[in-house]
């Protein structure tokens, strides 16, 4: 069925449409008196086509505003679910197929296995805000076009179903003159009409008897460029999977020691971190009470390295030139080339770093050198003076097992044992085993002496003071991140704002008025405040001779 | 102007597709920050004790086991014997045996090796950078790896001479 879309004023419209695109008309619904349908001035939108092919049922479907609705609140939820329980990707050494289970019981089990554990980084979430993206971009397409077409070429003569039938409407004869003065003329009423409107900042078209008064166009648009923005924004959470784009690590960082940044060449040492308690001075009555130790503040001082050689080699220590220092606190972190690293934690965990022992001959009490012994990475072997020792054994944590064999407990240096072969001046040339332990109660324990046999009465290797020993007092744990997609994030938000702004503070104001006859016919639309509009046009109207309330405008009032 | 207009609903549906394919397909690869059985192996570099690099591309074709281990681990010591025979066993052209030693020092590590006679590539796995990268969270855990670089197994814990040769039974068709 082909469906006569001419208007009787002679334009052809598109299918579908409502009113007629020149002269306003309703092409459908002309004997009614409800008021009119005005959505986007009642012009064809692509969406309610007739016939539509799949392409079109696609389009329908993502340009309808209800589904949007669904798809947001479907997202919400999801994210709320996502929120029970602490997620996976916050995790530093926790097994999550176990942690749910032990920690929150059965429920923490199901959550598992329905994958919220992972929610944000899951496959339906992220296809669920791709989805909201393109609604987005066809809701705004869908709408938007016709619009523009409907604002642009505006008709300033309309039909008088059309502005009678708005929600603001008025139509009377035009006013006598004030006392006593003949009547203004028709064209002489419009000049005023159009001044009082102009002093209200409107924009004034005219033709002939014919008025059409318009201002804030611009807010229409309001809606558009804020969903603009939101795309932006979603595309550029989205442009986070490009590789290099985005990293989010929690580490660990002990004093003293660089640490290499995985993923990355970047190598971070915490220098020193020191930490300030509040006094009980400075705490209230009931918090002294509580009898807590309250941080007042807390920082590191890192060194940021990038290794520039020996890079993967695990026999030879990686060669690092320094790029950056910082102090770094809680909300101020270090920043180097878009890598940023945020202090998050801290831990008391004292730990032995390195010592500088010395060889002494045990009898004179001559003391041939010293050199330095790290507990993560000993050197293969070292010279003091005209002494060799040849490490052959390192035992972190010392300890023997079920066979009295020596074994290491665990890989912190928690009991070191160092085991060497010494060679030089009185030895055996093919090396004299010696057992090291840098801390004096593993000495004890383990009766060093007693071990060493003969040498032990020969050589001591000892250390002459707590300068020569390193220790990590604090583990800072510091969260690395990059995020280059930041900036256009901001740009997102900042264009969405505004918006916002224009469509909420402005908002599209439009009357019509014909005079045929010596009567005045008025019809006056508005996207928002209704009040404000009967108010302004009651305005106009008293300056111009009537005296009427803003009330009796309201078509939808008029009909008790 | 109606034709004109499908060509750009297509258009734009078009570009909608390809951005999202995009997405989901780089969301569900590159979050496979923990491999699993049926995923593929992470790829790795790491120097060995021989001072040769390996690296688990040049094994594609070959059945691999990698098990992570350290000398501080009582069930790692244990089962290395286990290991040492299957490695001894299997035909090197066909199954590779790699040990990745977790961040311990060089001298711990030769130590180990010797006096256990462990003859198969003991890798260092200097900053556990590749122990973060498959995701092993207890020790020891075992990854057996078919010819096509596809995960078979994952054993969480100590091994046997049985369990190695079924796993391997199992990749070595």
């Amino acid at each position: 069925m082909i469906h006569n879309t001419k208007c009787e004023c002679g334009h052809q419209n598109h299918t579908g449409t409502i009113l007629c695109e020149s002269c306003g008309k309703p092409l459908a619904d002309d004997s009614g008196t409800a008021p009119l349908e005005m959505r986007y001035d009642g012009v064809a939108r692509r969406s309610q086509k007739e016939n539509p092919g799949w392409l079109d049922r696609i389009w329908n479907f993502f340009s309808s505003v209800r589904n949007a609705i669904y798809m947001i609140v479907i997202t919400l939820i999801a994210s709320a679910l996502g929120t029970i329980y602490p997620q996976e990707n916050t995790f530093l050494n926790i097994d999550p197929s176990v942690y749910y289970k032990e920690t929150y019981g059965i429920l923490g089990h199901i959550y598992y296995l329905l994958g919220l554990s992972h929610t944000f980084e899951s496959w339906w979430f992220i296809t669920l805000l791709f989805m909201i993206g393109t609604s987005l971009v066809i809701c705004s397409l869908d709408r938007v076009l016709p619009l523009y077409r409907a604002l642009s070429k505006q008709q300033i003569r309309k039909h008088f179903h059309f502005i009678l039938r708005q929600k603001v409407s008025f139509q009377e004869a035009l006013p006598a003159g004030k006392a006593g003065a003949p009547a203004p003329s028709e064209e002489a009423w419009i000049e005023q009409a159009a001044a009082a409107l102009k002093a209200r900042r409107y924009r004034v078209h005219r033709e002939g008897t014919a008025l059409l008064a318009e201002k804030h166009r611009f807010s229409r648009w309001g809606p558009y460029v804020n969903h603009i923005g939101l795309i932006i924004f979603l595309a550029a959470v989205l442009m986070r999977n490009i590789p290099g784009w985005h990293m989010d690590q929690h580490l660990a960082f002990p004093e003293g020691q660089p640490v290499k940044i995985p993923e990355t060449n970047y190598y971070l040492k915490n220098e020193k971190f020191t930490i300030e308690f509040y006094e009980e001075s400075e705490m209230s009555e009931e918090f002294r009470d509580r009898g807590q130790q309250v941080p007042k503040r807390f920082e590191t001082k890192a060194v940021l390295y990038r290794c520039t050689a020996d890079c993967d080699d695990p026999g030879k220590p990686p060669v690092l030139e320094e790029v950056h220092r910082d102090d770094i606190i809680v909300n101020e972190p270090m920043e180097y080339n878009g890598l940023l690293a945020y202090q998050f934690d801290f831990e008391q965990n004292p730990m032995l770093l390195s010592v500088k022992p010395s060889l002494k001959d045990k009898r004179t009490g001559e003391v041939y050198g010293s050199f330095e012994l790290s507990m993560s990475r000993p050197a293969e072997s070292y010279k003091v003076g005209d002494y060799t020792l040849q490490l052959k054994a390192y035992f972190p944590e010392f300890g023997l097992d079920a066979s009295g064999t020596p074994i290491t407990l665990s890989n912190q240096p928690k009991a070191p044992a160092f085991v060497f072969s010494i060679t030089g001046p009185g030895l055996d040339p093919t090396g004299e085993p010696y057992i090291y332990f840098p801390r004096q109660i593993d000495k004890q324990t383990f009766r060093q002496d007693t071990l060493n046999g003969a040498l032990a009465e020969k050589l001591e290797l000892s250390v002459g003071s707590m300068d020569d020993v390193g220790i990590s007092e604090f583990v800072s744990y510091l969260n690395i991140r990059v995020d280059r997609a930041l900036p256009y994030i901001w740009v997102g938000s900042a264009i969405f704002m505004i918006g916002v702004i224009m469509g909420f503070y402005w908002h599209h104001r439009r009357i019509w008025l014909r005079i045929d006859d010596g009567v005045l016919s008025l019809g006056a639309h508005t996207n928002k405040n209704w009040f404000g509009l009967r108010k302004e046009v009651a305005e106009v109207l008293n300056k111009t001779g009537y005296s009427i309330e803003p009330k009796q405008l309201d078509r939808e009032g008029v009909r008790k | 102007m109606g034709n004109n207009r499908k060509w750009v609903q297509i258009a734009i549906f078009a570009i909608i597709v390809a951005v999202g394919a995009l997405t989901i397909a780089s969301n569900l690869f590159a979050n496979n920050e923990k491999p699993s059985v049926g995923g593929k192996a992470p790829h790795f570099t790491l120097k060995g004790m021989d001072g040769a690099t390996y690296e688990l591309s040049d094994l594609k074709g070959k059945a691999v086991v990698v098990n992570f281990w350290g000398t501080f681990c009582e069930p790692c010591r244990y089962e290395m014997p286990a290991i040492q025979r299957q490695f001894d066993k299997w035909d090197k052209n066909k199954v590779a045996f790699l040990g990745v030693n977790l961040g311990e020092s060089k001298v711990t590590v030769a130590n180990f090796i010797e006096q256990y006679k462990v003859s198969f590539p003991i890798l260092l796995d200097d900053n556990e950078e590749i122990r973060k990268r498959y995701g092993v969270t207890q020790y020891p855990t075992t990854f057996f790896i078919g010819p096509d670089g596809i995960i078979s197994d994952i054993h969480k814990g100590v091994m046997d001479d049985a369990i190695i040769e079924q796993r391997l039974a199992a990749i070595t068709q």
